[in-house]
């Protein structure tokens, strides 16, 4: 890696990151409520038509797997900090 | 050469590079034995939200962003006010050689060996239910009074360095239309960039350039007869004043919308658009400092000034051991630096060995920072109190450099303070909203729009009637304590490791009995003062403005945090040492 991209990618941490970060956090939570009425079953969330469920799963299959570790991880108030 | 500041500068920064090339991978070698095999969290727990792996580049950019504020700069420079430029030069060289980075770094390092987890679980993890909750309560007053010190810093800048607020709406202003290019029209990123850039300078050159747009002028809202009538100096900053209140009001409103909106429409393109002048304001200053042998720059300041004061005669400062180590925090060490690198960043490390230069790099980036903030005030005959000095020393040091016309560096400095402080307080009061939010779910006081509005008039009752370098102190002792006690769980991790622990122990025990010292200190100041009504310093104009009774209430009230925060910190301290001595039985 050349100098030049090294600096680029500080100038990407210094500037963009925090914020990509955050704004992947907020895509996060509105898939999240995508998730939890389609598939919520999953996670024990009593989810009543599994017809549609079951219709959707094609599409929700590849999150599945992100999706319950995201949902499911330890939350702290020190997470809040960044 | 030697009457210039670059000498001691650059000695400072060989000695950073000698530790992280020597101690600090012998550290990260023999005691962490990082291994670029070893899988790191990033990709044991892939989520692709916040645990994903990320080049270590942006990560050390990211982690010098999170953790190089205001801090830096005002600690360094109160510090050679208080104490003479040695002594603050000492304890910036050796305090992160020897404490700041190894916390920083040992932090995220002990994050990444428990599955990314932040300093709650751990705490949790290996001291129990008890030792979290206090870590949480003491992170609730520390937000509580980092809010009002840094409240009352960009106050004195606004008020001292007229056409600053200007300059800094533009920047705002800049901010928000990149929101709304970026999110609302979907905005090709570089392009919104460079407008939100034009929009900044198109501010910096009209302030620069319209002497009529300098505005508002310092103390606007009292005159000068007002100060004729109280004897005060007209060119400074007084607690209880018209002014005072008037910017106090204005940042409020400024945090509120901040804490209550939606991170990507406010917050988020400010910080962005503010941090991209910062950039240059920061290397510039660090290179003015090392060429001042060319440009003529000598040094003005005392090399070793009172080491004790006597707090009846001068309440501000105090005894050189433990004032000085609490008064300059980030730049030697800083607590809040361990819950940044146990956040996000550990969680994105790509390999193990690329904490050294994320988190220890980052720590000594950050001393070079606090060494520029240091050369900045002591090139300066006469520095006003608080963060004005930096603005005056750096726009000296650069202006010689860039013989360029004063004002264009004033205006530069004048806006990176401000915004500075702005982005990082902004992000307290959110962080204090959060937090309420998950500690009173069901109360009002975890409403989001009434939390904030708990945190501000605290912080700002404490900035409109307190005393600026007491404040800091207090909040450089709650900043160092949470530095010892992380150093401290660090030590009690390894331990649990069976790995040495030395390197943590012996600084993480320092800090913490030289912090409880200072926060001990600090509460007899205020409560002396209280039991006297008697205000401290500067106090005195909200005292002959509103009477004793509401400066005593004030230092009744920062004695009671104290008193509480030693108390927390001091309970914390036990189980942090016993802690230790349990783990160390059962090696």
């Amino acid at each position: 890696m050349g100098i030049l991209d090294r600096i680029r990618e500080v100038v990407e941490g210094l500037t963009v990151h925090g914020q990509s970060t955050a704004i992947l956090k907020v895509k996060a939570q509105i898939d999240n409520l995508f998730m939890i009425i389609t598939v919520g079953d999953m996670l024990g969330v009593p989810i009543l038509p599994p017809y549609y469920s079951l219709r959707l799963l094609p599409y929700v299959f590849p999150n599945i797997q992100n999706w319950k570790r995201y949902m499911l991880r330890e939350r702290d108030f020190t997470d809040l900090v960044t | 050469m030697l009457n210039t500041p670059a000498p001691y500068i650059l000695l400072g920064l060989v000695l950073y590079f000698l530790t992280y090339r020597f101690y600090a991978r012998w550290i990260d070698k023999k005691i962490w034995e990082t291994d670029p095999n070893r899988p790191t969290p990033s990709r044991l727990y892939f989520d692709g939200v916040e645990y994903f792996p990320v080049s270590k580049y942006v990560l050390f950019g990211y982690q010098f962003k999170s953790v190089a504020a205001l801090g830096p700069i005002v600690g360094p420079l109160t510090g050679v006010l208080f104490f003479g430029w040695i002594p603050a030069l000492l304890w910036v060289i050796f305090g992160n050689m020897f404490i700041g980075w190894a916390q920083d770094y040992s932090a995220m390092m002990m994050s990444v060996r428990n599955e990314g987890r932040s300093m709650g679980p751990i705490t949790y993890k290996l001291l129990g239910d008890r030792a979290r909750k206090i870590l949480l309560v003491y992170l609730i007053f520390y937000l509580i009074i980092i809010t009002a010190v840094f409240e009352w810093v960009i106050i004195d800048v606004l008020n001292r360095v007229p056409g600053t607020f200007t300059a800094v709406l533009f920047v705002l202003f800049g901010g928000i239309i990149f929101g709304q290019l970026i999110f609302k029209m979907r905005m090709d990123a570089l392009l919104a960039t460079l407008i939100a850039l034009l929009i900044v300078l198109v501010g910096y050159f009209t302030v620069a350039l319209i002497p009529a747009t300098q505005w508002p002028t310092t103390n606007f809202l009292d005159g000068p007869g007002f100060f004729a009538q109280y004897g005060f100096d007209p060119k400074l900053t007084y607690p209880g004043t018209l002014t005072v209140a008037f910017w106090l009001l204005v940042l409020s409103i400024l945090y509120y919308i901040a804490a209550t909106t939606p991170m990507p429409k406010f917050l988020l393109p400010t910080v962005y658009v503010g941090y991209l002048p910062s950039i240059i304001a920061l290397v510039l200053v660090l290179l003015a400092a090392l060429v001042t042998p060319i440009t003529g720059l000598t040094i003005q300041q005392q090399a070793v000034k009172n080491l004790y004061v006597d707090p009846m005669v001068n309440p501000q400062g105090g005894p050189i051991w433990p004032i000085l180590f609490v008064t300059i925090a980030c730049g030697a060490i800083s607590g809040w630096h361990s819950l940044v690198s146990s956040g996000l960043t550990s969680k994105q490390l790509e390999y193990e060995t690329d904490a050294l230069p994320v988190g220890g790099g980052a720590m000594f980036t950050e001393g070079a920072v606090a060494l520029s903030s240091i050369a900045a005030v002591m090139v300066l005959s006469q520095p006003p109190a608080g963060a004005a000095a930096y603005v005056q020393g750096a726009s000296l040091l650069t202006t010689k450099m860039l013989q360029v016309p004063a004002i264009y560096m004033n205006i530069l400095y004048g806006i990176f303070v401000t915004v500075m402080g702005l982005i990082t307080s902004m992000l307290f009061v959110r962080i204090f909203r959060l937090i309420m939010a998950e500690l009173f779910e069901d109360s009002p006081l975890g409403n989001k729009y009434i939390s904030p509005i708990i945190l501000l008039i605290v912080a700002g009752f404490l900035a409109f009637v307190g005393s600026w370098t007491n404040l800091w102190i207090f909040f450089g002792g709650t900043n160092q304590l949470l530095a010892g006690l992380a150093l401290l769980l660090i030590a009690i991790f390894l331990a649990s490791v069976k790995k040495p622990s030395w390197y943590t122990l012996i600084p993480g025990g320092f800090m913490a009995i030289t912090t409880l010292a200072a926060l001990a200190w600090e509460t007899y100041v205020y409560l002396l003062y209280a039991l006297q009504n008697k205000p401290i310093g500067v106090q005195a104009s909200a005292a002959k403005l509103y009477g004793g009774a509401v400066v005593q209430i004030s230092n009744f009230l920062s004695a009671a945090f104290g008193a509480l925060l030693l108390v927390l910190g001091a309970v914390m301290a036990y189980y942090l040492f016993a802690g230790f001595a349990k783990y160390r039985q059962k090696q």
